[in-house]
């Protein structure tokens, strides 16, 4: 096992630039998860790891060792395929110890592996059969198990699960984690999926046009998002960004003054705080329907939001209310009576909101 | 499609299929027909033959000797007498026998045999690697090979009849047997090359590049993940190049013609049924079953790669 | 290795593309150009050479046979390439209708274009020979057409009908399948709609068919008459009397008064006009 450097990584297409000065320490054990829309560079990153592309500058390490011009045959990383890249001429047996006979390891090396990651993976019935032979969930597994098997010193996972249907992708989800704990092998993993990001990851990775936005813990991404669209990705429903101006001590919203708490973000900041425009972030789950808000706490109140529309999806209910001309999403518990048409009054503990620079989209420390 | 067909309709749907496949089957027919039939039944206009006529494949495939029927009644009861021997019962037959006049059709098959199948062998392995470099690597130069190779495609032998022929009798090679079979093993070879190249390197373009990442990914440089997953993935269809190469081979007499004229032991079965055909107008039995015996095994080869063609093996290992 | 994956890939497609390109270079390219050098000797068959210049190309321009030649080859061209499409076309939207044993008829169907030509030709020979033949048993006992028996392949004239024919016969199908791959890839709902908008079967043809099917009928068109200018088993064998430009070339090359020098200069016309064929194909089909 090792950890994984990244420096400065820039990565060309002819004249297209898809990474820009990457730079990212992965450490020993760790499962990190590259996050973002399609087309953002994050498989290419993966890819420039496992050696299957070319960077154009800068310098990968894995465990002390350059990789830059090491072919992938001599990396020692397994992958995971998106689209499983079983050979489809071989069973599920020997697609599973294929690597382990290019690298002549021992007979009983390789039974004994196999066993391990066939009982890991439930495949003890299928190790006969061809992968055409197999459901998608199977082929997943044999997937898997062909970079288990192997002493490999890094995981990758290029979406391995964006084939599945939801129930199954679940279930995996569950399964990538416990094989994590019990190898503890060196982990990337690339999703679109911000979900699967903030299930499986020790730490997540925000990718957007091929730089960084913004790297930590799950729990630190979504509630210290750095800019509108780390915010915005990270989290569903989607984070509300309203236009508001901030005064000193409050922020006006569509006429309501909402009274920034010791703590809320951007408070102490240095600016001129006369009506400054700017974009107000809350998340449609830190909303609390007023008639249900506790005495003891300090909240900022929205007055008067009409509803336009009400889902409701079993414990908890999503609304589309209209503040003045902005519309946003709010999720209440089945307490709430209100029915649409109706307006309501919506507290917020202003310490979980963010105020973000209406230019750049950075967040108002 | 729209609507039923009337009775009308559906009759001369009938008769129009007939027509077609009569058509596409009268000349095998009669060929067929003609093979089995005896000299007095050949201008009958019926193909079933009056009396069946097993003697022309017989002798081709040297079964039954030759000219035997053609013996004189008188000398047959001269024959039948016991008291001369084995042996000159042999030396009279041989008067009748002209070992000249029998078709060493096994031979000939062979010759064939053995030159399309080196050829189609060569070209396969030469276009295995050259069709992956052409679809699957990328290099300096590529854009103008591939052009080449499709243009030259479309060259045919014809136009070369001429270079190719002075070309090898400036380097010696048309003066001896053995020149002259590596010359047409050679000229064999580039007239299925750029055919192979463009039918495998369709085929290749088809098998995913996950494939080979993950033979990468499991410990393979790029050529072992030749060896390890494109050809066993593209087997039926090198397969189907091989017999296609094959049969262009079988097929060939121009070149035949011009390098093998002289040497009839090594005639192949295009130069030598012409040849047959050529100087012996009248014995049509024996031309025809020539012919079905040289188009068996060139029918079966073909709806062999036909069923192979539509097997897609790569499909099942990766989604879509 | 210092070697980029770029650059080891280049390395490897030169090392797989290397005996390949060696080979046709060495016997295609070079052949095509030694041809046309030829084209300006006076070449014997042992290989001696006299230069020239262009007297080849004189004497080839002032042969009233390599006219005769062309007209052949011409008339080859047009017959067969009109005949195995127009045949190719019929026999795909007859295949393309519903009845029984379908899928055997469409096999059999393919009989011709699969069978070896030195297998057939004898079979077609028989079939026109004066003496057994059908043809004649047809035309003159039966259908009491002629009076006399003829040989139609021994005539020049009439053998190239039988060879345009034969060829129909041998390449239709390859027409057929393309065809047909197309038409059953047309939406249904096309017709239809035509229907709909008062289209009857004949309208159905051409306002939804024939458009579907121009490219395809096009190609088709073309290749045919690249591969057909270079035929020479199908035409020789059948009838070595029907003299199109590569009967001519071969009998100038190989037979009679061997004039090679000539035959090369006979080809470089050929294969100037079958230049500009695959030029036009590459524009028009392959869109480079």
């Amino acid at each position: 096992m090792a950890g994984i450097r990244l420096e400065n990584i820039n990565k060309k297409f002819g004249k297209t630039e898809v990474l820009h000065q990457v730079n990212l320490e992965i450490g020993d054990g760790e499962f990190v998860v590259l996050v973002g829309p399609s087309g953002c560079g994050k498989s290419t990153l993966l890819r420039l790891v496992a050696g299957l592309e070319d960077i154009t500058a800068g310098n990968i390490f894995i465990g002390d060792a350059l990789m830059n011009r090491i072919e992938p045959q001599h990396r020692n990383i397994a992958m995971v395929f998106q689209n499983y890249a079983l050979y489809p001429h071989k069973n599920v047996r020997e697609n599973i110890i294929f690597g382990l006979k290019r690298a002549h390891a021992p007979k009983d090396v390789i039974e004994s592996r196999l066993s391990k990651v066939v009982n890991i993976l439930g495949l003890e019935d299928f190790l006969a059969r061809k992968p055409a032979q197999l459901s998608g969930g199977q082929r997943q597994r044999v997937a898997m198990g062909r970079a288990l098997v192997r002493d490999a010193k890094v995981f990758l996972f290029d979406e391995p699960l964006s084939n599945l249907d939801a129930k199954l992708r679940n279930q995996m989800r569950s399964e990538i984690r416990r094989i994590h704990r019990e190898y503890q092998t060196t982990s990337v993993y690339v999703t679109h999926d911000q979900v699967e990001a903030m299930t499986l990851g020790e730490r997540v990775v925000v990718i957007r046009d091929g730089y960084i936005e913004q790297q930590g813990t799950p729990m630190e991404i979504y509630l210290h998002p750095d800019n509108i669209f780390v915010a915005t990705f990270i989290g569903a429903p989607s984070m509300n960004i309203l236009d508001a101006r901030l005064f000193d001590g409050y922020v006006e919203l569509e006429g309501c003054k909402l009274v920034m708490e010791n703590g809320t973000p951007g408070q102490h900041r240095e600016l001129p705080k006369t009506g400054l425009p700017v974009k107000l972030g809350i998340r449609p789950d830190f909303f609390i329907d007023r008639r249900h808000a506790g005495d003891g706490e300090a909240l900022a109140v929205i007055h008067n939001a009409r509803i336009d529309l009400i889902e409701p999806l079993g414990f908890d209910k999503e609304l589309d209310v209209q503040i003045g001309s902005q519309l946003m999403k709010v999720r209440l518990d089945l307490r709430t009576q209100a029915t649409e048409g109706d307006t309501i009054d919506l507290c917020v503990d202003m310490r979980r909101t963010h105020l973000f620079d209406i230019d750049t989209g950075q967040r108002l420390q | 499609m729209l609507g039923k067909r009337t009775w009308v309709e559906n009759g001369l749907l009938a008769a129009a299929i007939f027509v077609v496949v009569a058509f596409c089957l009268f000349p095998f027919v009669q060929i067929l027909s003609t093979s089995l039939k005896h000299q007095f039944d050949w201008g009958n206009p019926s193909l079933i033959p009056v009396k069946l006529n097993w003697n022309a494949y017989g002798e081709l495939l040297g079964i039954r000797s030759a000219e035997q029927v053609d013996v004189p009644d008188s000398v047959k009861r001269l024959l039948e007498n016991p008291s001369i021997s084995e042996s000159q019962r042999r030396k009279i037959l041989d008067r009748y026998q002209t070992t000249s006049d029998v078709f060493p059709f096994l031979r000939y098959f062979l010759n064939t045999f053995m030159l399309s199948a080196s050829a189609a062998a060569v070209s396969l392995c030469l276009s295995v690697f050259g069709a992956y470099a052409l679809s699957r690597l990328r290099f300096t130069g590529q854009t103008v090979i591939q052009r080449s190779i499709l243009f030259v495609y479309m060259v045919g032998g014809v136009l070369l009849m001429v270079p190719l022929y002075q070309m090898s009798v400036k380097i010696g090679l048309a003066k001896s047997v053995g020149g002259s079979l590596v010359s047409l093993l050679l000229i064999y070879i580039i007239q299925t090359l750029p055919v192979s190249l463009y039918m495998l390197g369709n085929y290749f373009r088809t098998i995913p590049y996950a494939l080979e990442e993950a033979a990468a990914m499991d410990g393979c440089s790029r050529v072992e993940a030749v060896f390890v997953i494109i050809i066993p993935l593209s087997v039926p269809m090198l397969m189907t190049v091989f017999v296609y190469c094959f049969i262009i081979a079988w097929n060939e007499f121009l070149f035949a013609s011009v390098f093998l004229k002289q040497f009839h032991q090594w005639h192949t079965l295009p130069l030598a049924l012409q040849t047959l055909f050529m100087s012996k107008n009248a014995i049509w039995d024996r031309i025809m079953a020539a012919s079905m015996l040289t188009m068996i095994p060139v029918v079966v080869c073909f709806l062999f790669a036909m069923r192979n063609l539509t097997g897609g093996l790569a499909e099942g290992g990766v989604k879509e | 290795m210092d070697l980029s994956i770029a650059q080891r890939e280049s390395r490897l497609g030169w090392r797989f593309i290397a005996p390949s390109v060696g080979v046709i270079g060495l016997l295609i390219i070079y052949p095509i150009l030694y041809n046309i050098y030829l084209s300006f000797f006076d070449v014997k068959l042992t290989g001696d050479k006299l230069f020239i210049g262009l007297a080849n190309y004189q004497r080839l321009l002032s042969d009233a046979a390599f006219y005769g030649a062309a007209i052949t080859t011409v008339l080859y061209l047009v017959g067969t390439v009109v005949g195995s499409t127009i045949i190719g076309l019929m026999v795909a939207l007859l295949m393309n209708m519903t009845f029984p044993f379908r899928n055997l008829v469409r096999t059999l169907i393919l009989l011709p274009y699969f069978a070896p030509v030195i297998s057939v030709v004898f079979g077609w020979q028989f079939i026109f020979d004066p003496v057994n033949g059908i043809y004649n048993h047809l035309v003159v006992d039966v259908l009491k057409i002629s009076s006399s028996r003829h040989s139609l392949i021994g005539n020049p004239n009439s053998a190239l009908g039988v060879v345009i024919l034969f060829d129909i016969w041998k390449h239709f199908p390859l027409s057929y399948m393309l065809i047909i791959s197309k038409l059953q890839s047309i939406n249904k709902d096309q017709y239809e709609a035509a229907a709909m908008d008062g289209c009857g079967p004949i309208g159905r043809f051409v306002h939804v068919t024939l458009p579907e099917l121009y490219f395809v009928l096009g190609t088709l068109m073309l290749l045919r008459m690249i591969w057909n200018l270079n035929k020479f088993e199908d035409v020789f064998l059948l009838a070595p009397n029907v003299e199109t430009l590569p009967i001519f070339t071969y009998y100038a090359a190989f037979t009679g008064i061997i004039d090679q020098g000539f035959a090369a200069s006979i080809s470089v016309v050929q294969f100037g006009v079958l230049a500009l064929l695959i030029y036009f194909y590459v524009k028009k089909v392959l869109k480079w």
